[in-house]
Protein backbone atom coordinates (compact mmCIF):
# COMPACT_ATOMS: atom_id res chain seq x y z
CA UNK A 1 0.00 0.00 0.00
CA UNK A 2 2.81 2.35 0.99
CA UNK A 3 4.70 1.45 -2.17
CA UNK A 4 1.69 2.30 -4.31
CA UNK A 5 1.19 5.62 -2.59
CA UNK A 6 4.86 6.46 -3.00
CA UNK A 7 4.74 5.55 -6.67
CA UNK A 8 1.68 7.73 -7.20
CA UNK A 9 3.42 10.58 -5.42
CA UNK A 10 6.46 10.18 -7.63
CA UNK A 11 4.67 9.59 -10.91
CA UNK A 12 2.01 12.27 -10.69
CA UNK A 13 4.21 15.30 -11.41
CA UNK A 14 5.94 13.53 -14.26
CA UNK A 15 2.69 12.36 -15.79
CA UNK A 16 1.35 15.88 -15.45
CA UNK A 17 4.37 17.19 -17.30
CA UNK A 18 3.86 14.60 -20.01
CA UNK A 19 0.24 15.62 -20.42
CA UNK A 20 1.32 19.26 -20.57
CA UNK A 21 3.86 18.41 -23.24
CA UNK A 22 1.17 16.63 -25.22
CA UNK A 23 -1.13 19.60 -24.87
CA UNK A 24 1.60 21.89 -26.21
CA UNK A 25 1.43 19.75 -29.33
CA UNK A 26 -2.30 20.45 -29.45
CA UNK A 27 -4.38 21.01 -32.52
CA UNK A 28 -4.23 24.25 -34.44
CA UNK A 29 -7.31 26.03 -33.06
CA UNK A 30 -8.35 27.47 -36.42
CA UNK A 31 -8.55 23.99 -37.89
CA UNK A 32 -9.91 22.13 -34.89
CA UNK A 33 -13.35 20.69 -35.53
CA UNK A 34 -13.26 21.63 -39.20
CA UNK A 35 -11.40 18.58 -40.49
CA UNK A 36 -11.83 14.88 -39.75
CA UNK A 37 -9.77 13.74 -36.76
CA UNK A 38 -7.12 11.68 -38.59
CA UNK A 39 -6.54 14.39 -41.22
CA UNK A 40 -6.32 17.03 -38.53
CA UNK A 41 -3.86 14.90 -36.61
CA UNK A 42 -1.64 14.48 -39.64
CA UNK A 43 -1.73 18.19 -40.44
CA UNK A 44 -0.90 18.97 -36.82
CA UNK A 45 2.06 16.62 -37.10
CA UNK A 46 3.16 18.50 -40.22
CA UNK A 47 2.88 21.79 -38.38
CA UNK A 48 4.84 20.38 -35.49
CA UNK A 49 7.58 19.12 -37.80
CA UNK A 50 7.74 22.48 -39.55
CA UNK A 51 8.02 24.24 -36.21
CA UNK A 52 10.83 21.94 -35.15
CA UNK A 53 12.66 22.61 -38.41
CA UNK A 54 12.34 26.36 -38.07
CA UNK A 55 9.89 26.68 -40.95
CA UNK A 56 6.96 29.08 -40.74
CA UNK A 57 3.71 27.33 -39.91
CA UNK A 58 1.36 30.17 -40.76
CA UNK A 59 1.47 29.55 -44.54
CA UNK A 60 0.62 25.90 -43.90
CA UNK A 61 -2.36 26.80 -41.77
CA UNK A 62 -3.39 29.34 -44.40
CA UNK A 63 -3.29 26.67 -47.08
CA UNK A 64 -5.55 24.42 -45.06
CA UNK A 65 -7.90 27.32 -44.32
CA UNK A 66 -7.98 28.14 -48.03
CA UNK A 67 -9.03 24.58 -48.80
CA UNK A 68 -11.73 24.72 -46.16
CA UNK A 69 -13.02 28.08 -47.40
CA UNK A 70 -13.22 26.68 -50.92
CA UNK A 71 -15.07 23.61 -49.76
CA UNK A 72 -12.32 21.21 -50.80
CA UNK A 73 -12.40 17.63 -49.60
CA UNK A 74 -10.04 16.85 -46.70
CA UNK A 75 -8.12 14.42 -48.89
CA UNK A 76 -7.19 17.34 -51.13
CA UNK A 77 -6.30 19.68 -48.31
CA UNK A 78 -3.75 17.43 -46.64
CA UNK A 79 -1.59 16.89 -49.77
CA UNK A 80 -1.73 20.61 -50.49
CA UNK A 81 -0.36 21.38 -47.04
CA UNK A 82 2.27 18.68 -47.37
CA UNK A 83 3.37 19.97 -50.76
CA UNK A 84 3.70 23.52 -49.50
CA UNK A 85 5.70 22.24 -46.54
CA UNK A 86 8.13 20.57 -48.93
CA UNK A 87 8.40 23.72 -51.02
CA UNK A 88 9.10 25.84 -47.97
CA UNK A 89 11.81 23.41 -46.96
CA UNK A 90 13.42 23.63 -50.41
CA UNK A 91 13.21 27.42 -50.33
CA UNK A 92 14.92 27.44 -46.96
CA UNK A 93 17.65 25.18 -48.34
CA UNK A 94 18.30 27.78 -51.02
CA UNK A 95 17.80 30.98 -49.04
CA UNK A 96 19.41 29.84 -45.81
CA UNK A 97 18.37 29.66 -42.20
CA UNK A 98 18.18 33.42 -41.87
CA UNK A 99 15.45 33.70 -44.51
CA UNK A 100 12.25 35.31 -43.35
CA UNK A 101 8.82 33.72 -43.59
CA UNK A 102 7.98 36.16 -46.40
CA UNK A 103 11.06 35.16 -48.37
CA UNK A 104 10.39 31.49 -47.84
CA UNK A 105 6.81 31.85 -49.01
CA UNK A 106 7.93 33.68 -52.15
CA UNK A 107 10.66 31.10 -52.67
CA UNK A 108 8.12 28.32 -52.31
CA UNK A 109 6.01 29.96 -55.02
CA UNK A 110 9.05 30.10 -57.28
CA UNK A 111 9.76 26.44 -56.59
CA UNK A 112 6.14 25.67 -57.44
CA UNK A 113 6.57 27.59 -60.68
CA UNK A 114 9.49 25.36 -61.62
CA UNK A 115 12.55 27.17 -60.27
CA UNK A 116 15.29 24.94 -58.95
CA UNK A 117 16.95 25.35 -55.58
CA UNK A 118 20.17 26.09 -57.46
CA UNK A 119 18.62 29.07 -59.24
CA UNK A 120 17.22 30.38 -55.94
CA UNK A 121 20.61 29.89 -54.37
CA UNK A 122 22.13 32.02 -57.12
CA UNK A 123 19.52 34.66 -56.39
CA UNK A 124 20.49 34.56 -52.72
CA UNK A 125 24.17 34.87 -53.56
CA UNK A 126 23.49 37.73 -55.96
CA UNK A 127 21.51 39.68 -53.36
CA UNK A 128 23.19 38.68 -50.11
CA UNK A 129 21.96 41.67 -48.11
CA UNK A 130 18.66 42.43 -49.78
CA UNK A 131 15.27 40.83 -49.25
CA UNK A 132 14.33 38.20 -51.78
CA UNK A 133 10.58 38.28 -51.32
CA UNK A 134 9.82 40.43 -54.34
CA UNK A 135 12.36 38.98 -56.82
CA UNK A 136 11.28 35.42 -56.01
CA UNK A 137 7.62 36.41 -56.13
CA UNK A 138 8.10 38.17 -59.46
CA UNK A 139 9.72 35.05 -60.86
CA UNK A 140 6.66 33.00 -59.90
CA UNK A 141 4.36 35.68 -61.35
CA UNK A 142 6.23 35.78 -64.65
CA UNK A 143 5.91 32.03 -65.03
CA UNK A 144 2.21 32.28 -64.22
CA UNK A 145 1.94 34.84 -67.02
CA UNK A 146 3.39 32.36 -69.49
CA UNK A 147 7.12 33.11 -69.34
CA UNK A 148 9.40 30.11 -69.61
CA UNK A 149 10.90 29.30 -66.22
CA UNK A 150 14.49 29.39 -67.46
CA UNK A 151 13.97 32.74 -69.15
CA UNK A 152 12.31 34.01 -66.01
CA UNK A 153 15.19 32.90 -63.81
CA UNK A 154 17.68 34.48 -66.18
CA UNK A 155 15.76 37.76 -66.22
CA UNK A 156 15.38 37.95 -62.46
CA UNK A 157 19.06 37.24 -61.99
CA UNK A 158 20.01 39.76 -64.67
CA UNK A 159 18.51 42.64 -62.75
CA UNK A 160 19.59 41.78 -59.22
CA UNK A 161 20.69 45.39 -58.76
CA UNK A 162 17.09 46.48 -59.15
CA UNK A 163 14.98 47.54 -56.22
CA UNK A 164 11.69 45.94 -55.26
CA UNK A 165 9.66 48.61 -57.04
CA UNK A 166 11.67 48.03 -60.22
CA UNK A 167 10.95 44.33 -60.08
CA UNK A 168 7.24 45.00 -59.65
CA UNK A 169 7.21 47.48 -62.52
CA UNK A 170 9.12 45.03 -64.69
CA UNK A 171 6.60 42.28 -63.96
CA UNK A 172 3.64 44.57 -64.62
CA UNK A 173 5.06 45.68 -67.95
CA UNK A 174 5.72 42.14 -69.10
CA UNK A 175 2.21 41.07 -68.07
CA UNK A 176 0.67 44.03 -69.84
CA UNK A 177 2.57 43.31 -73.04
CA UNK A 178 1.48 39.68 -72.93
CA UNK A 179 -2.12 40.69 -72.30
CA UNK A 180 -1.93 42.95 -75.35
CA UNK A 181 -0.82 40.08 -77.52
CA UNK A 182 2.97 39.90 -77.32
CA UNK A 183 4.61 36.55 -76.88
CA UNK A 184 5.95 35.99 -73.35
CA UNK A 185 9.51 35.60 -74.64
CA UNK A 186 9.36 38.81 -76.67
CA UNK A 187 7.74 40.78 -73.86
CA UNK A 188 10.35 39.57 -71.42
CA UNK A 189 13.26 40.32 -73.74
CA UNK A 190 12.14 43.84 -74.62
CA UNK A 191 11.29 44.80 -71.05
CA UNK A 192 14.55 43.33 -69.81
CA UNK A 193 16.51 45.49 -72.23
CA UNK A 194 14.59 48.53 -71.05
CA UNK A 195 15.21 47.59 -67.45
CA UNK A 196 18.95 47.32 -67.88
CA UNK A 197 19.02 50.86 -69.27
CA UNK A 198 17.59 52.08 -65.99
CA UNK A 199 20.53 50.54 -64.20
CA UNK A 200 24.09 51.79 -64.44
CA UNK A 201 25.44 50.82 -67.85
CA UNK A 202 28.53 48.73 -68.26
CA UNK A 203 27.03 45.30 -68.61
CA UNK A 204 25.90 45.30 -72.19
CA UNK A 205 25.60 41.55 -72.13
CA UNK A 206 22.57 41.68 -69.87
CA UNK A 207 19.72 39.90 -71.50
CA UNK A 208 18.18 36.49 -71.60
CA UNK A 209 21.00 34.08 -71.08
CA UNK A 210 23.31 36.41 -69.17
CA UNK A 211 24.09 36.25 -65.52
CA UNK A 212 23.96 39.89 -64.52
CA UNK A 213 25.86 41.72 -61.82
CA UNK A 214 25.10 43.86 -58.81
CA UNK A 215 25.09 47.51 -59.74
CA UNK A 216 23.89 50.74 -58.29
CA UNK A 217 21.11 52.64 -59.93
CA UNK A 218 21.78 55.72 -61.94
CA UNK A 219 21.63 58.85 -59.80
CA UNK B 1 68.52 40.78 42.47
CA UNK B 2 70.59 43.90 42.25
CA UNK B 3 73.14 44.25 39.50
CA UNK B 4 75.85 46.81 39.27
CA UNK B 5 76.37 49.32 36.47
CA UNK B 6 79.00 47.28 34.56
CA UNK B 7 76.69 44.35 34.20
CA UNK B 8 73.92 46.56 32.93
CA UNK B 9 76.24 48.17 30.45
CA UNK B 10 77.29 44.77 29.06
CA UNK B 11 73.74 43.65 28.72
CA UNK B 12 72.79 46.87 26.97
CA UNK B 13 75.79 46.49 24.66
CA UNK B 14 74.83 42.97 23.72
CA UNK B 15 71.24 44.01 23.04
CA UNK B 16 72.43 46.75 20.72
CA UNK B 17 74.18 44.27 18.48
CA UNK B 18 72.02 43.26 15.42
CA UNK B 19 70.55 39.79 15.54
CA UNK B 20 72.03 37.59 12.86
CA UNK B 21 69.37 35.40 11.15
CA UNK B 22 70.23 32.45 9.02
CA UNK B 23 69.37 33.40 5.40
CA UNK B 24 67.95 29.88 4.88
CA UNK B 25 65.48 30.30 7.75
CA UNK B 26 62.57 31.37 5.53
CA UNK B 27 63.00 28.43 3.24
CA UNK B 28 63.20 26.00 6.15
CA UNK B 29 60.04 27.42 7.76
CA UNK B 30 58.09 27.21 4.52
CA UNK B 31 59.25 23.67 3.97
CA UNK B 32 58.04 22.73 7.45
CA UNK B 33 54.67 24.34 6.79
CA UNK B 34 54.30 22.54 3.49
CA UNK B 35 55.08 19.29 5.23
CA UNK B 36 52.24 19.72 7.76
CA UNK B 37 49.03 17.69 7.04
CA UNK B 38 46.35 19.86 5.35
CA UNK B 39 43.30 20.84 7.35
CA UNK B 40 40.16 20.39 5.24
CA UNK B 41 38.42 23.69 4.54
CA UNK B 42 34.62 24.06 4.67
CA UNK B 43 34.51 24.05 0.88
CA UNK B 44 36.62 20.91 0.76
CA UNK B 45 34.34 19.20 3.22
CA UNK B 46 31.29 20.13 1.10
CA UNK B 47 32.99 18.80 -1.99
CA UNK B 48 33.74 15.67 -0.12
CA UNK B 49 30.06 15.36 0.72
CA UNK B 50 29.09 16.02 -2.86
CA UNK B 51 31.48 13.51 -4.28
CA UNK B 52 30.96 10.86 -1.69
CA UNK B 53 29.43 7.80 -3.25
CA UNK B 54 25.96 6.94 -2.06
CA UNK B 55 23.58 4.15 -2.69
CA UNK B 56 20.00 4.86 -3.72
CA UNK B 57 17.30 2.30 -3.70
CA UNK B 58 14.77 2.71 -6.46
CA UNK B 59 11.98 0.47 -7.57
CA UNK B 60 11.66 -0.23 -11.32
CA UNK B 61 8.49 1.83 -11.35
CA UNK B 62 10.36 4.70 -9.77
CA UNK B 63 12.98 4.50 -12.49
CA UNK B 64 10.25 4.49 -15.14
CA UNK B 65 8.58 7.50 -13.57
CA UNK B 66 11.86 9.40 -13.52
CA UNK B 67 12.54 8.50 -17.14
CA UNK B 68 9.06 9.69 -18.08
CA UNK B 69 9.64 12.91 -16.22
CA UNK B 70 12.93 13.54 -17.97
CA UNK B 71 11.34 12.82 -21.33
CA UNK B 72 8.54 15.24 -20.52
CA UNK B 73 11.04 17.92 -19.57
CA UNK B 74 12.92 17.41 -22.83
CA UNK B 75 9.66 17.65 -24.76
CA UNK B 76 8.62 20.83 -22.98
CA UNK B 77 12.03 22.38 -23.55
CA UNK B 78 11.87 21.39 -27.20
CA UNK B 79 8.45 22.97 -27.64
CA UNK B 80 9.47 26.19 -25.98
CA UNK B 81 12.64 26.34 -28.06
CA UNK B 82 10.78 25.62 -31.26
CA UNK B 83 8.21 28.30 -30.52
CA UNK B 84 10.95 30.82 -29.87
CA UNK B 85 12.66 29.82 -33.13
CA UNK B 86 9.56 30.69 -35.08
CA UNK B 87 10.53 33.29 -37.67
CA UNK B 88 9.04 36.76 -37.25
CA UNK B 89 5.72 37.11 -38.90
CA UNK B 90 5.13 33.39 -38.93
CA UNK B 91 3.66 32.98 -35.49
CA UNK B 92 -0.01 32.56 -34.94
CA UNK B 93 -1.23 35.87 -33.69
CA UNK B 94 -3.65 38.67 -34.22
CA UNK B 95 -4.84 39.56 -37.70
CA UNK B 96 -2.30 41.40 -39.78
CA UNK B 97 -4.37 44.56 -39.63
CA UNK B 98 -3.91 44.51 -35.88
CA UNK B 99 -0.18 43.94 -36.20
CA UNK B 100 0.19 46.89 -38.50
CA UNK B 101 -1.93 49.04 -36.24
CA UNK B 102 0.29 48.03 -33.36
CA UNK B 103 3.26 49.54 -35.14
CA UNK B 104 4.51 46.47 -36.99
CA UNK B 105 5.80 46.72 -40.52
CA UNK B 106 3.08 47.04 -43.06
CA UNK B 107 2.39 48.34 -46.52
CA UNK B 108 -0.92 49.87 -47.37
CA UNK B 109 -2.46 48.07 -50.31
CA UNK B 110 -5.73 48.90 -51.99
CA UNK B 111 -7.84 46.17 -53.52
CA UNK B 112 -10.45 47.21 -56.05
CA UNK B 113 -13.07 45.07 -57.76
CA UNK B 114 -15.72 46.04 -60.27
CA UNK B 115 -19.07 44.33 -59.77
CA UNK B 116 -22.01 46.56 -60.68
CA UNK B 117 -24.64 43.95 -59.89
CA UNK B 118 -23.17 42.64 -56.66
CA UNK B 119 -24.96 43.00 -53.35
CA UNK B 120 -21.81 42.33 -51.39
CA UNK B 121 -18.15 41.71 -52.09
CA UNK B 122 -15.56 40.49 -49.62
CA UNK B 123 -11.92 39.62 -49.92
CA UNK B 124 -10.63 36.34 -48.52
CA UNK B 125 -7.01 35.33 -48.35
CA UNK B 126 -3.94 34.39 -46.42
CA UNK B 127 -4.14 37.71 -44.56
CA UNK B 128 -7.52 37.09 -42.95
CA UNK B 129 -7.68 33.32 -42.44
CA UNK B 130 -9.83 33.04 -45.57
CA UNK B 131 -12.77 34.38 -43.62
CA UNK B 132 -15.80 35.44 -45.65
CA UNK B 133 -16.87 37.96 -43.05
CA UNK B 134 -13.53 39.45 -41.94
CA UNK B 135 -12.93 41.93 -44.76
CA UNK B 136 -15.97 43.21 -46.64
CA UNK B 137 -15.33 45.70 -49.45
CA UNK B 138 -16.92 49.12 -49.46
CA UNK B 139 -19.05 50.14 -52.41
CA UNK B 140 -18.50 53.36 -54.31
CA UNK B 141 -22.13 54.43 -54.80
CA UNK B 142 -23.39 54.23 -58.36
CA UNK B 143 -20.21 52.98 -60.00
CA UNK B 144 -20.17 49.31 -59.16
CA UNK B 145 -16.72 49.81 -57.71
CA UNK B 146 -15.85 47.95 -54.53
CA UNK B 147 -12.70 48.62 -52.60
CA UNK B 148 -10.82 48.07 -49.40
CA UNK B 149 -7.44 49.19 -48.12
CA UNK B 150 -5.33 46.83 -46.04
CA UNK B 151 -2.01 47.22 -44.32
CA UNK B 152 -0.04 44.07 -45.00
CA UNK B 153 3.35 43.05 -43.62
CA UNK B 154 5.96 41.81 -46.13
CA UNK B 155 4.92 38.53 -47.62
CA UNK B 156 3.22 36.78 -50.47
CA UNK B 157 -0.51 36.40 -50.08
CA UNK B 158 -3.00 34.38 -52.06
CA UNK B 159 -6.48 35.82 -52.14
CA UNK B 160 -9.74 36.05 -54.03
CA UNK B 161 -12.92 38.11 -54.08
CA UNK B 162 -16.20 36.51 -53.09
CA UNK B 163 -19.25 38.09 -54.61
CA UNK B 164 -22.57 37.77 -52.81
CA UNK B 165 -21.03 35.15 -50.54
CA UNK B 166 -20.95 32.47 -53.21
CA UNK B 167 -19.15 33.48 -56.39
CA UNK B 168 -15.35 33.33 -56.34
CA UNK B 169 -13.52 35.81 -58.52
CA UNK B 170 -9.83 36.47 -59.05
CA UNK B 171 -8.46 39.99 -59.06
CA UNK B 172 -7.96 41.10 -62.67
CA UNK B 173 -5.41 43.65 -61.49
CA UNK B 174 -3.06 41.11 -59.91
CA UNK B 175 -1.14 38.05 -61.07
CA UNK B 176 -2.98 34.78 -60.97
CA UNK B 177 -1.86 32.20 -58.45
CA UNK B 178 -1.86 28.47 -58.78
CA UNK B 179 -4.91 26.87 -57.25
CA UNK B 180 -5.28 23.40 -55.82
CA UNK B 181 -8.89 23.58 -54.77
CA UNK B 182 -10.78 24.45 -57.93
CA UNK B 183 -11.36 28.15 -57.34
CA UNK B 184 -9.58 31.15 -58.86
CA UNK B 185 -6.78 32.82 -56.93
CA UNK B 186 -4.78 35.97 -57.20
CA UNK B 187 -1.56 36.81 -55.44
CA UNK B 188 -0.01 39.94 -54.06
CA UNK B 189 3.61 40.28 -52.98
CA UNK B 190 4.53 42.86 -50.39
CA UNK B 191 8.20 43.74 -50.39
CA UNK B 192 10.44 43.90 -47.40
CA UNK B 193 12.50 41.53 -45.31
Amino acid sequence: MMLRARFCLLATPFLTLMVMATRLDAQEPRLAGRLPGPVLQRIDSLLDAARRNGLPTEPLVDRALEGLAKGAAPDRIEPAVLRLSDELRLARTAFGDAATAAELMAGASAIRAGATTESLLRLRESRPDQPLTVPAGVLADLVAAGVDIQDGVTAVLAIVAAEDADYVAFRRNVERDIALGASPAAALGVRLRGMTEVLVPGDASVGVGSGGTRRKRKP
Amino acid sequence: MVENGDDLARIAESLREPVRIDPALDARVMAEIEALPRQPSRLDSRGHWLFRRRTFRLSPMGVLAMAAGLAALVLVAGRVGANRAEPPGAATGPPVEDQAAAGGPGQTTQFVFVAPDARSVSIVGDFNDWSFSATPLEQQPGDGLWWVTLSLPPGRYRYAFVVDGTRWRKDPNSPAAEDEFGRPNSVVTIGGP
